[in-house]
């Protein structure tokens, strides 16, 4: 990175929008020992994740790059990281916390895009395939029922989910 | 005493202070306070011709009570007390005004209202000397004898000095043999030397230089006269006040008499126990009888009486050509005489088992105190490095810094030494195997003392690796048997697995064990990280909270041995301060207990930062709190604290502290309301004195009164604050954590909170009273703070009490 796009991509008050995000409040403690980074199991498979990277860009207030960037939807929550931060940094809350942020911010990959609007549209988290069906009838089981949809799109209509998701369809 | 007769005496600063104040209105007032039967005026009052009118006023029995007006108070206060023991008046019965910081340079722009604020000053200055008793001196024994507690290098070298200047000392060892952590550690950086040796006693006639350093084993140390070492001991309790305590002290049976035993090694030989020697990592076995290396000090033999077979054996004890070794000992406990403690006990290694993913409990992974002992040639492989699990060379050894220490889970604290002990050893490998492949996996590098920062590049140059990453786990490869690293290289950004035959932990450095009990029982306190606390950090860093325990070493922090040295000698010198006239001499300037009211309750004796209060039964079975005033340090806080008025100072009655009140209040001479400042003598009082010697202004309403720590205060004291005319009241003290009494300025910030919701209940704006911190170069705050409560009064309009309604 060049001294001039960093100084471009710079926000000062970025650490700030972070803390003051629920599971993003410890992050100004890191001190960058990379404890998170070797206890990661998706940073051992591939270098597109390092959370104790995550962490020095965010504080550095390289806003665009963390938010846009594939990395912060790559962390598998397995804690481990968390549990062993000599910091008591909550690095997987953290990137919880800059998922929220991205969200808002339209920054949505379309797999998670897909995943919300299939629970939106049928209450469930996957889609039921025929294959699916016919499988459950091979063993005995009932066909599935339509899930009770409404009461949840009230809730996530109440909590300005909706809003966010159409906000993402429509770019 | 009869009639008081007080003498005022007036200085105007070299016609200074007469350009601002009208002296002769002053002293027209001055004159007919009833009481005053002298008024003086001078160009200054604290030397020269000013102070002999004093002296003589005394000496010709004209007073028997001064004021004097004087600047520099504090330089002034002294020198003039000083005079008037002198002349033959109790130094108590001085109170001294400063009319040019605290009101003629402050109020320089309005002088009139300046001339009347200073009336008002001299008239509570009079009334309170009015009231003023005399204060005696109290003499207390103090025995010129020291018990160290904890044989290591600072120990041993604090008990030196004091032995050298023929105090007696006493050190008492929990461990069968001197030395401590150094003589475990073998050499200490950054010059490699033996860790072991100390500074020739000045007793030691065979000494041939003042230069020459010993061995602690060879040093001859233990021979000054009066100088005794107890091994094998702890202290049980302790009795008594600074100057002359009685400590007990408990000695475990050594089993070998330390006279007889010549250290021939023949028991070691017969013995039939062996068992792993801690003292060598447990790399090596020792027998039941035992020594830790060749150079001990006492140099006698110790049989480890919790797995000796004693009388179902006995072969060392017919072996032994001396009869030194005597089964039958018993522990027993000896009473010492004391003048004074210096606590020694150092630090340790944090437990690294705690932390489950580094798998301390792998053979191969070691910590430092014992790859220390791997490299001393005395130790259990004779200075080869090898991997305790094979015992064949180790040839990959990777450091793992900072385990358990910068850790939020377990110290939050950097220990400080462990980098440069890390370098030591990384170094002290590659010197005699250079083919050894070390790496030091870090956070941050920490090469902060004197030359330690070379130690580092002679690390790098002797081609030592560093990798910036904590190592998050460290395993063993079941095939190989090697041990694994997982690391981040968080400058390369490279996720690492890096193989070792040995790993070496450096683990934070924590206080010794015991330190909770010693604390207790010495009813000294700990910091948050579980060290000794210093009572002052900059001022007094080898003292505690009590006169007479000092501290000194590793008890406060971890140390190098240099460090730990230095600090060392300044404990040892502060103890000659506190005992060498043999005598303790302090004026009472202390609390008293008014018995008729004190009565079964211990607030006082609780709230006590010094432990100077205790409970007393009385004969008719009632507890009443007693005050020594050997302890009492004079702040007030008992006063503060007492719920029913039964305890004062000495030096600032009740009675006292509200005639001054009333007279500050007397006069206003402004259109302002009168606000009154209380100040505690320390940093809330000097920062008015600096403003006014800054020359900042603030309005003449502000009247100052200072009081010991304002711990002393009572909710009562600011309703009589507002009840003397006062329409405000600031309350000024140290910095929360900065209390020269410890936690006096803390139990104020409570009372004025509470002050405030019984204003409030009251009908009284709970704004008219406030709670300020501030030190000595803050003066400009105080400025601020005493314009703005100004304003703030009169936004609130006059405060309408009771009696107005």
């Amino acid at each position: 990175m060049n001294h001039e796009k960093e100084q471009k991509t710079t926000n000062l008050a970025f650490s700030g929008t972070i803390t003051s995000q629920l599971g993003g409040e410890t992050i100004t403690s890191c001190y960058q020992c990379g404890t998170c980074a070797s206890s990661c199991p998706v940073a051992k498979i591939t270098d597109k994740f390092n959370p104790r990277e995550i962490i020095k860009l965010s504080l550095l207030g390289a806003k665009e790059e963390v938010l846009s960037g594939d990395s912060i939807w790559l962390c598998c929550s397995c804690y481990n990281c968390q549990e062993r931060c000599p910091q008591k940094v909550e690095i997987a809350d953290v990137i919880y916390a800059l998922r929220n942020i991205a969200f808002e911010k339209g920054y949505i990959p379309n797999l998670y895009s897909e995943f919300a609007s299939s629970v939106t549209n049928d209450g469930r988290i996957a889609k039921i395939s025929k294959f699916m069906e016919q499988k459950r009838s091979t063993i005995g089981l009932p066909p599935l029922q339509p899930t009770g949809v409404e009461a949840l799109r009230k809730i996530l209509s109440a909590t300005g989910f909706d809003k966010l998701q159409q906000k993402k369809e429509g770019m | 005493m009869n009639e008081t007769k007080v003498g005022v005496f007036l200085s105007d600063c070299g016609k200074q202070l007469s350009k601002i104040l009208n002296f002769e209105a002053l002293t027209d007032y001055v004159k007919r306070v009833p009481g005053v039967t002298l008024i003086g005026r001078s160009s200054e009052f604290r030397r020269g011709k000013g102070l002999q009118t004093i002296v003589d006023a005394i000496k010709d029995g004209k007073v028997n009570r001064i004021v004097v007006a004087e600047n520099l108070p504090k330089l002034s206060e002294v020198e003039i007390a000083q005079a008037v023991e002198d002349a033959g008046l109790n130094p108590y019965l001085v109170e001294v005004v400063d009319l040019k910081d605290h009101c003629a340079w402050p109020h320089r722009d309005t002088p009139s209202e300046a001339t009347e604020k200073a009336k008002a000053m001299l008239l509570a200055a009079i009334e309170r000397a009015k009231l003023l008793e005399p204060i005696g001196k109290l003499e207390f024994r103090a025995l010129k004898s020291a018990l160290v507690i904890g044989g290591g290098i600072a120990g041993i070298q604090a008990a030196i000095d004091l032995a050298d200047l023929e105090f007696e000392v006493h050190i008492v060892e929990k461990e069968p043999f001197l030395g401590g952590l150094a003589a475990r550690a073998g050499r200490f950086f950054p010059t490699d030397d033996c860790a072991i040796c100390i500074q020739s006693p000045a007793s030691d006639v065979k000494t041939i230089t003042h230069t020459s350093r010993k061995c602690v084993y060879r040093s001859g140390f233990s021979e000054i006269p009066k100088l005794d070492v107890h091994t094998n001991s702890k202290v049980v309790e302790v009795e008594g006040v600074p100057g002359n305590y009685k400590v007990r002290i408990e000695k475990r049976p050594r089993y070998v008499d330390e006279t007889k035993c010549v250290g021939c090694d023949l028991c070691t030989t017969v013995c039939p126990v062996e068992v792993p020697d801690h003292f060598n990592a447990g790399l090596k076995t020792r027998k039941a009888i035992y020594i830790n290396i060749p150079s001990v000090y006492p140099p006698a033999y110790v049989i480890d009486g919790e797995v000796c077979k004693f009388h179902e054996c006995t072969k060392c004890v017919e072996v032994c050509p001396t009869n030194a070794i005597d089964l039958n000992q018993k522990s027993e406990q000896k009473t010492l005489n004391i003048g004074a403690i210096i606590v020694a006990t150092g630090f340790q290694e944090f437990d690294s088992n705690v932390i489950k993913e580094y798998h301390y409990e792998d053979e191969n992974v070691i910590t430092n105190l014992e790859i220390a002992r791997m490299i001393d040639g005395f130790g259990p492989t004779g200075g080869k490095i090898v991997r305790p699990s094979d015992r064949k060379p180790a040839k990959k050894i990777v450091f793992v810094q900072c385990v358990g220490s910068r850790d939020k889970r377990w110290n939050e604290y950097c220990s400080g030494i462990c980098c440069m002990i890390s370098l030591k050893h990384a170094t002290l490998i590659k010197s005699v195997n250079p083919d050894a492949d070390v790496t030091i996996c870090y956070i941050d590098i920490r090469t902060t003392g004197r030359e330690h920062e070379y130690y580092y590049e002679r690390a790098r140059e002797m081609g030592i690796k560093f990798i910036k990453g904590r190592p998050t786990e460290i395993s063993r490869d079941e095939e190989t048997g090697r041990l694994i690293v997982d690391v981040e290289d968080a400058l390369l950004k490279r996720i690492l697995e890096l193989e070792a035959d040995l790993v070496v932990l450096a683990p934070a450095m924590v206080p010794a064990e015991g330190t909770k009990e010693l604390a207790k029982i010495l009813s000294i306190d700990l910091d948050k990280d579980g060290f000794f606390k210093e009572y002052n950090a900059k001022l007094r860093p080898t003292e505690t909270k009590l006169r007479g325990v000092y501290l000194c070493g590793g008890t406060t922090f971890p140390k190098d041995a240099p460090t730990a040295s230095l600090h060392a000698h300044s404990a040892a010198m502060r103890t000659v301060k506190f005992l060498s006239k043999g005598k303790l001499v302090k004026d009472q300037r202390t609390a008293v207990v008014n018995e008729e009211y004190c009565g079964d309750c211990e607030f006082c004796p609780v709230t006590c930062p010094y432990d100077a209060i205790s409970l007393e039964e009385t004969t008719d079975g009632h507890f009443v709190a007693r005050v020594s005033d050997l302890l009492c340090e004079g702040c007030g806080i008992c006063v503060g604290t007492c719920p029913v008025g039964a305890i004062e100072l000495r030096h600032f009655k009740p009675d006292q502290m509200k005639a001054q009140m009333k007279g500050l209040m007397s006069i206003n001479g402004t259109l302002k309301p009168l606000v009154l400042a209380l100040c505690c003598s320390e940093c809330g009082g000097t920062t008015v004195d600096s403003s006014g010697m800054a020359m900042m202004k603030y309005p003449a309403n502000v009247r100052v009164m200072k009081v010991p720590c304002t711990g002393i205060l009572q909710v009562h004291h600011f309703f009589h604050a507002f009840k003397s005319s006062a329409q405000g009241v600031m309350v000024v003290g140290c910095k929360s954590d900065g209390c020269h009494y410890e936690v006096g300025v803390q139990k104020a910030e409570k009372k004025v909170e509470l002050a405030k919701i019984l204003l409030k209940e009251y009908g009284i704006e709970p704004e008219r009273l406030e709670m300020f911190n501030m030190v000595y170069i803050e003066g400009d705050k105080f400025a601020e703070a005493a314009q703005k409560m100004t304003e703030r009064l009169e936004r609130l309009g006059p405060l309408q009490l009771m009696e107005g309604r």
